[in-house]
């Protein structure tokens, strides 16, 4: 019995639990106030963990809290709402500090 | 005159490639940001501001102007409240681009009318960044019923590797600067070095007559 309740939680948990990371591509990131304005503007979010800014890449990368996620419209609202275009929203399994290192390494 | 004409026709020619382009600029710096900034230009401007910016395409503050003449012993000071509004912005892949207009009212005293005026404010920027290279086009014009004088600054900036977030910024910007109003003859050149990292700016440089040239910019 508890065997069975235990896949059936499994198998459901892949659909529900948020993404590690986020990714947003933006369009207009150029300089340090343009990230700063960004940065503000996602960790305004009761939701939000951490957020890493890269002009190089044009990549906003924000994690969420666990189990806590923040819906595509709302990140497009925010992003347009500081100004910026966003090209794409993409949810990724890498850990925000992953993302860091990747973005290092290609610097 | 002939460096005026010669001003004008350079600055047409930039904020015709700047909207070509598709122009951005910063007297507004980002939403619920709060903006301070201190200019010393060349013992013949100096001012304070003060913005807040509930939106990305407007902020509201104030600041202080004074102005010394470098060809007649007049001075004036003119404090002043100002709205900023982002006509347009061009968020491109590896650019981006803005026209800023302007608008404000202030109290101006001077040493050459008696009691203190209404001043009336207009003017804008026009600018384009890429991560290497920055083109501003501002003009900032004041008028009472005692004077008019207008404020033209071309900035043209070359940054010597592409920064990141969290990097230190160089920038190395020449400026053009005019005065209308009989406030300093012909075109005033400056080099600056500009530096910023997050929220905080400096900008420090000599004009072509020695005179030091000093900017600081905080965002928060």
């Amino acid at each position: 019995m508890y065997k069975h309740v235990f896949s059936t939680l499994m198998l459901l948990v892949p659909a529900v639990a948020p993404a590690a990371t986020i990714e947003i591509d933006v369009n207009g990131l150029v300089c340090a106030f343009c990230a700063q304005g960004i940065e503000k503007k996602l960790r305004a979010f009761p939701a939000t963990e951490d957020v890493v800014v890269s002009l190089e890449q044009k990549l906003v990368a924000l994690a969420t809290k666990p189990g806590q996620d923040i819906a595509d419209d709302e990140i497009r609202r925010a992003l347009t709402d500081a100004g910026y275009a966003v090209k794409a929203i993409h949810r990724e399994d890498e850990t925000l500090d992953a993302v860091r290192a990747r973005l290092k390494a290609k610097r | 005159m002939r460096h005026t004409i010669r001003f004008m026709r350079l600055a047409s020619a930039l904020l015709a490639l700047a909207a070509l382009a598709q122009a951005e600029a910063k007297p507004i710096a980002f939403a619920n940001g709060t903006t301070i900034m201190a200019e010393y230009g060349a013992g013949t401007m100096e001012e304070v501001q003060a913005f807040y910016a509930p939106f990305y395409w407007l902020s509201l503050g104030g600041g202080h102007l004074r102005l010394d003449s470098d060809q007649i012993s007049r001075t004036r000071e003119i404090d002043y409240f100002r709205a900023n509004y982002l006509v347009h912005r061009w968020n491109l892949e590896d650019a981006q681009a803005n026209v800023f207009a302007w608008a404000g009212l202030g109290s101006a005293t001077g040493n050459d009318f008696r009691g203190s005026r209404l001043d009336r404010e207009a003017g804008f920027q026009a600018d384009y960044e890429t991560r290497r290279i920055y083109v501003s086009l501002m003009s900032d014009l004041h008028e009472s019923s005692a004077y008019s004088h207008r404020v033209d600054t071309l900035q043209l900036g070359f940054a010597p590797y592409a920064h990141d977030y969290t990097d230190l910024a160089a920038w190395f910007v020449v400026q053009a600067r005019n005065y209308t109003g009989v406030l300093h003859r012909g075109v005033e050149r400056a080099y600056l070095l500009r530096l910023f990292k997050g929220g905080a700016w400096i900008e420090a440089g000599v004009t072509d007559h020695g005179k030091p040239q000093l900017m600081a910019m905080f965002n928060f």
